[in-house]
């Protein structure tokens, strides 16, 4: 009688056991489900080869705003730019300065100790110790300002809005506008998909403005005219793809062009006549992000990323052979 | 009070409790149909693009078609949801376009820009166009089941597979959710 017990509990218990596995087999467990027919393939273009690889990531900065929009290298630290605030962060990740600001600011440049900043309807001017100096406003609607260069006396701003640069004295004076565009009759100038429009100076003070619908960085003279450009269209390690790119790019200091993209996210470095040079952050370095990190490059070539899918600023150093 | 006394009322306010929880999270969580009718419908926002909406639909021909916002359109001439990643020549040869049927459609406009339309009869709701666009575009191709074609079965088969619960039911007043005009819960920063 006793045996017959254990029998009929074995034989339920292993009833129960089939009954689960069998249940286990026709679940929606995501190991379990068959891999998507149409997925088109991005993982290959994910994979780097090592040997390409010349930066490592030696540090992250975790900020406690989460809401940050760009980033600058300036009087040897860190400036952050956020909805409703601006702080300087030294080298190491420690918080020097925050200061508040009534509207939500679109970028950031430096030139010695002034601090540029855009806004929809105005560009101010910030001292070292977070003072505004100086503020002029932009005229017209549709304005959108998502990167600005300086120098001594001009500031250029890139209008993603209106698909043109500005010229700008520091006084605020309006000095020229051109839209990429060789002469009148031409068809179109700078093509800007999505809101990602960028410009920067190299270290002998050439202006390279990204086209970023022809994947293309093109040098302008100070008047705006078109003296050289390169570009590169690849999802390979190459180039750039997608509608629009590089989103973001920054200078070293021996001229060579640092550039961030979107969707397929890399940062890399592209030597001044267009050719890769070497890869700074693989697709892998940023899993499941979408967005182009902001760059900054600090006096001795680091690159600072901000990286607004993981809300911190990554620090990569070349790596020494 | 007894033992007994005390485990029946302790029942009771264990009812009551989850009665009180479940009205709350169906009152909080679900919105309202006014006419009481509810469809199935895609979250964009939440949708992978996994491929299940083209092989899960009970229909021979999935009722989830890809639609386009066009007022977040690029119109763009290298359109990360027309081509495949890294086709060497832009033109509407078949071997250049990510769409396995074809729906997709493109056409000239203006010096540079081009038009995406879909054809729904051959869309069959794959989702490849839609992650091209969202991984090298603005996002503004997505899907969206088509309510005249969607039987609105009783427990969808595609939501049952959804990876990421994108799909829910939705009040038929709200049968839609287009992008542009249906923002996420948390807005994503730029």
């Amino acid at each position: 009688m006793k045996n017959k017990g254990i029998i009929l509990f074995l034989t339920l218990l292993a009833a129960a056991i089939v009954v689960i596995i069998l249940l286990d087999l026709r679940s929606n467990r995501t190991d379990l489900r068959p891999d998507n027919p149409y997925d088109i393939g991005l993982d290959q273009y994910s994979q780097v080869d090592s040997a390409l690889i010349g930066y490592r990531e030696v540090l992250n900065l975790s900020l406690n705003e989460k809401d940050k929009k760009g980033i600058a290298f300036g009087m040897n630290r860190l400036w952050v730019i956020g909805v409703n605030f601006i702080q300087a962060v030294s080298t190491e990740g420690a918080m020097l300065l925050k200061k508040e600001l009534d509207k939500t600011p679109t970028s950031i440049t430096i030139f010695k100790s002034d601090i540029y900043i855009s806004f929809n309807d105005e560009i101010r001017r910030y001292a070292e110790d977070g003072s505004q100096l100086f503020s002029w406003p932009l005229q017209g609607d549709s304005i959108l300002i998502t990167g600005m260069a300086a120098n001594d006396s001009i500031l250029y701003t890139a209008d993603a809005g209106k698909r043109r640069v500005l010229k700008f004295r520091t006084d605020g004076t309006l000095l020229a506008t051109f839209d990429g565009k060789r002469e009148t009759g031409d068809l179109h100038g700078f093509i800007i998909p999505s809101p990602y429009f960028d410009l920067a100076f190299t270290p002998d003070g050439e202006l390279w403005v990204v086209n970023p619908g022809k994947h293309a960085l093109e040098n302008y003279t100070p008047e705006g005219r078109l003296r050289g450009y390169w570009n590169r269209t690849s999802a390979g390690i190459d180039g750039f793809s997608g509608c629009c790119g590089p989103a973001q790019i920054a200078v070293l200091p021996d001229g060579s062009f640092v550039t961030a993209e979107k969707g397929l996210v890399r940062i890399k470095v592209h030597q001044p006549n267009g050719d890769l040079s070497t890869v700074v952050a693989p697709p892998s370095k940023f899993p499941g992000g979408t967005h182009a990190p902001d760059l900054a490059v600090g006096d001795n070539g680091v690159i600072y990323a901000l990286d607004f899918d993981q809300k911190i600023i990554r620090v990569f150093e070349k790596i020494k052979p | 009070m007894n033992r007994k006394n005390f485990l029946t009322n302790t029942g009771r306010w264990v009812l009551l409790g989850g009665l009180m929880y479940l009205t709350g999270s169906i009152f909080f969580k679900r919105k309202v149909s006014a006419s009481g009718k509810y469809v199935w419908q895609i979250d964009p926002f939440k949708c992978t693009q996994c491929g299940r909406c083209a092989t899960s639909c009970v229909r021979d021909l999935s009722a989830v078609k890809c639609v386009h916002a066009y007022s977040l359109c690029g119109y763009c001439d290298l359109c990360g949801g027309y081509f495949k990643p890294n086709t060497l020549s832009l033109n509407t040869g078949a071997e250049n376009q990510l769409c396995p049927t074809g729906a997709l459609k493109r056409k000239y406009i203006e010096e540079p820009f081009f038009e995406y339309t879909i054809d729904e009869e051959l869309c069959n709701g794959c989702g490849k166009c839609v992650k091209g666009c969202t991984s090298f575009g603005n996002g503004s191709l997505h899907l969206q089941i088509r309510h005249n074609l969607c039987q609105n079965c009783n427990e969808c088969s595609i939501a049952r597979l959804c990876p990421s619960d994108a799909i829910t039911r939705v009040p038929v007043e709200t049968a839609y959710k287009i992008k542009g005009d249906f923002k996420p819960a948390i807005a994503k920063p730029q």
